[in-house]
């Protein structure tokens, strides 16, 4: 079959980096043809090239037979290049059909002069909704959409722009497993209609799940690409890493030694906007504490009102059996409770610094004083900071000075947790730790939550994915509608249990 | 082709580390070829310098509320005010030190301080909140001096702010360089300095990393009205008198050497250093279209253009390019 994408020989370097070393790609037509590989990869450098942002340094992207040296972004969308980024680019002032069209506006004439034709559009927008499965009015402004609704909205617009080809940048690190189900059942009609999907992912059960070929990437260059139906995770989890993983992914880890000193206990908390409710655990020394549940179940929003980014009603906190008065982040890094927040690039890197100050700032602010506004930058003291946590936590960087947003997702979380734990955290909240991280720095990022409880730190983890959950947790405690819903021993905990305990709950107390 | 692109990091590097300069030495260059005879002079440089001093003490301070990716309009009307109550203060026989003292600093610093809690209160951007207290505060001080200037000030006064010392450096420059080196060090040195630019890159990275938004909000504005309160007091001395419509239109000069001195709209970036290179700038200027006999009108194109043309040339060459 001829292929309807071909990347023959791609090369990119960027000033000290070979980001991509001669790479072949190819799709071909109605195929799911999966990129796997470690961030920092060069997975998203492959598809940008694609899509015309990036020019390559060496090699030719060919197009439907047709040979480009230099693609532009308008030229690959006119060939019906489609790229759904994992950051969604939707305007969130937009109405759907407006997100639609923009760019694209069907015009009528009225008295010879064009004029936009909002009829058209919203007929021909109901019909993509509908293709899509994604029940809401046309005029429906984005900013109500859940953030799979947004996914399916962009997916209606590559369809309207007669895509041939759509790329989706890890398009599930954010949905419910209901809502991967809903996007999987898309992705099959998009496959019926002869169109094709890069699938970029780290889920490998997805990629055996759904694709028909792999290709994996490591370190810019290209492993190897196989037919999903004649490999095996372990196989891709070998080309991806190309070592053996230190502690597999799905086992349970060995017993701790359970402890009945607390470090941290929470009393009846309740977020003043009310989406936690009388939430009630204690975190004991030596444990990796859990908590699971949908996203929205309060889970993440239970972890801001007790870190003080989020106004609390009613509730206390004590950390080694004193309480804290904690009403902003500040007094809670002060109190030596830190958090990894869940959306790094919204509440976590600061863009416009450096590694360094990017390393440093949380011991900074924590050894201020008078709120913040009283104390002076030891330099020598943020260099060693910066330098210790970036060796200690192995980023991939070129120089100390570089800018954070240089680094891909993998190792900016990483500079993150460093700048946690310069600080000498006692408790530290990990939120959902490796969204969009590959398979080896999670291992990594595992292995540092151990050697952490072990410490005596307390450890809290937050995360959507069970087998993470299972993988790292001594206990997981389960969240529903800004509830806890039920507890379980790691040897009790299985996944199944886990969702049981998500999706059907009792609804005696809701009465009170 | 991989030189070609080294190369043009170096000039970016170049460019954004002394582009500012490069325009002050051009602008020197230009005038001093036009007007040999009196504008190329060392008397007429302390001119310049001393011209420019209420200009950087403005931006040195609005310098603050654009970092954080917001704008303070009143500067100008807090100058006229603090001026004008300084003033009166020292007519009611209050020594001048602490006439100014209060009139022009902690009077300026705590109109500064009201800015920053209305914003924070009401969570209104900077150019709404700013934009009426603008008006508030030239009104109040139309209102205080009965729309009169007030004059009458102890000769002292004039003398030790207005004056100069070692025979030829005005004070006023003196106070400009020192605030702004007070500046310098405080951007460069202090943790709120540190904290102030990660919160105008990113509030709510900054407010998850335990920076208090609302505090340093709050310290900006009144670092910028303190500013704008010490301008007001230079002004007062040079002048011998308070004149209520002091200062008007002057926060456009204030934001100008701002953003011509390098500074992002966007916050988060910027340099206390350069800033004074800017307000330097529109002081060379307005002198040296004078020196030339250029009109007055003239001097406001000139301005407008440069602005457009500074932001232009950073927006391609600058830091921001590189993204």
């Amino acid at each position: 079959m001829q292929p309807i994408v071909e990347m023959r020989g791609i090369t990119k370097r960027f000033p000290g980096v070979v980001a991509l070393d001669n790479i072949n790609f190819d799709v071909l037509p109605g195929e799911v043809h999966a990129l796997l590989g470690e961030n920092g990869a060069g997975k998203s450098t492959l598809m940008k090239i694609l899509s015309g942002a990036y020019e390559p340094t060496a090699g030719t992207v060919v197009i439907e037979g047709v040979e480009h040296d230099r693609l532009t972004t308008k030229q690959s969308s006119e060939a019906g290049i489609s790229i759904i980024y994992q950051e969604l680019s939707v305007i969130e002032q937009l109405s759907i059909m407006e997100t639609i069209f923009v760019g694209n506006l069907a015009t009528t004439k009225v008295a010879g002069i064009p004029v936009v034709d909002h009829k058209a559009m919203y007929k021909r927008t109901k019909e993509l909704l509908e293709q899509v499965g994604l029940k809401r009015d046309p005029m429906t402004s984005v900013r109500d959409l859940s953030i799979s609704e947004k996914q399916m909205v962009e997916i209606a617009r590559a369809i309207a722009f007669s895509a041939k080809v759509i790329v989706m940048d890890e398009p599930t690190s954010s949905l419910t497993d209901e809502e991967v189900n809903q996007l999987f059942a898309i992705i099959a009609q998009l496959k019926a209609e002869g169109r094709s999907v890069v699938y970029i992912s780290h889920k490998l059960k997805e990629i055996t799940a759904m694709c028909d070929r792999v290709t994996v990437l490591k370190d810019g260059t290209a492993v190897g690409t196989r037919d999903v139906a004649g490999v095996t995770v372990d196989q891709l989890v070998t080309m991806m890493v190309g070592r053996e993983l230190q502690g597999k992914y799905n086992e349970k880890h060995e017993g701790h030694v359970a402890s009945t000193t607390p470090i941290l206990e929470v009393k009846g908390m309740t977020r003043r906007d009310g989406y936690v409710k009388n939430a009630e655990f204690t975190l004991y020394e030596g444990e990796i504490l859990g908590f699971s549940g949908l996203v929205g179940s309060g889970r993440s929003e239970l972890m801001e009102v007790i870190y003080g980014a989020a106004p609390r009603r009613d509730g206390s906190v004590l950390l080694h059996g004193k309480p804290l008065s904690i009403k902003t982040p500040y007094d809670a890094v002060k109190a030596g409770i830190c958090m990894l927040t869940e959306d790094r690039r919204y509440t976590g890197i600061l863009a416009n610094f450096s590694l360094r100050r990017n390393f440093a700032i949380g011991e900074q602010i924590k050894s201020s004083s008078g709120g913040g506004l009283i104390g002076l930058i030891d330099f020598a003291r943020e260099l060693a900071i910066a330098k210790e946590q970036g060796v200690a936590m192995q980023v991939k960087m070129r120089d100390i000075e570089q800018n954070i947003t240089e680094l891909s997702g993998g190792n900016q979380q990483k500079v993150l947790l460093g700048r946690q734990l310069a600080t000498d955290a006692k408790v530290i909240i990990f939120d959902e730790p490796t969204k969009g991280i590959d398979v080896g720095t999670k291992a990594e990022f595992y292995a540092i939550m151990r050697r952490l409880a072990n410490e005596g730190v307390g450890v809290i983890v937050v995360s959507s994915e069970m087998p993470e959950l299972l993988a790292v947790c001594d206990r997981i405690i389960v969240f529903a509608e800004g509830k806890q819903r039920a507890e379980f021993p790691i040897e009790e905990a299985t996944e199944e249990n886990l969702v049981r305990a998500a999706t059907h709950y009792g609804n005696e107390e809701e009465n009170q | 082709m991989k030189e070609q692109s080294t190369a043009m990091e170096r000039f970016q590097d170049m460019w954004s580390k002394y582009s500012t300069l490069a325009i002050l030495v051009l602008i020197l260059i230009v005038f001093s070829a036009l007007a040999p005879g009196s504008f190329l002079s060392g008397n007429n440089f302390l001119r310049i310098l001393e011209q420019s001093s209420i200009t950087i003490l403005l931006a040195v301070g609005e310098f603050f509320a654009i970092l954080l990716a917001g704008i303070d309009l009143s500067v100008g009307s807090v100058m006229a005010l603090t001026g004008v109550v300084a003033a009166q203060l020292m007519v009611m026989g209050i020594p001048w030190p602490i006439a100014v003292l209060l009139g022009c600093l902690v009077l300026g610093g705590l109109i500064g301080a009201l800015n920053g809690g209305l914003i924070n209160l009401t969570g209104l951007p900077p150019f709404v909140i700013t934009l009426g207290t603008m008006a508030i505060f030239r009104g109040l001080t139309y209102v205080l001096s009965d729309a009169r200037a007030v004059s009458g000030l102890p000769p002292e006064f004039s003398a030790a702010v207005g004056g100069q010392v070692l025979g030829f450096l005005a004070v006023p420059i003196l106070v400009a360089l020192a605030i702004s080196a007070l500046l310098v060090f405080f951007t460069v040195k202090t943790k709120p300095g540190r904290n102030l630019y990660a919160m105008g890159g990113n509030p709510q990275a900054a407010w998850f990393a335990g920076i208090n938004l609302k505090r340093h909000t709050l310290l900006a504005f009144t670092i910028s009205g303190a500013a704008a309160g010490l301008a007001g007091m230079v002004n007062v001395a040079r002048l011998g008198a308070a004149e209520p419509n002091a200062g008007t239109g002057w926060e456009l000069f204030a934001i100008a050497a701002v953003i011509i001195g390098g500074t992002s709209f966007f916050g988060g970036e910027g340099v206390i250093w350069k800033v004074v290179i800017g307000g330097l700038i529109i002081g060379t200027i307005n002198n040296g279209l004078n020196m030339v006999g250029v009109s007055a009108y003239y001097q406001q194109i000139a301005m407008g253009a440069l602005i457009v043309l500074a932001v232009t040339l950073d927006r391609f060459f600058g830091s921001s390019s590189k993204r």
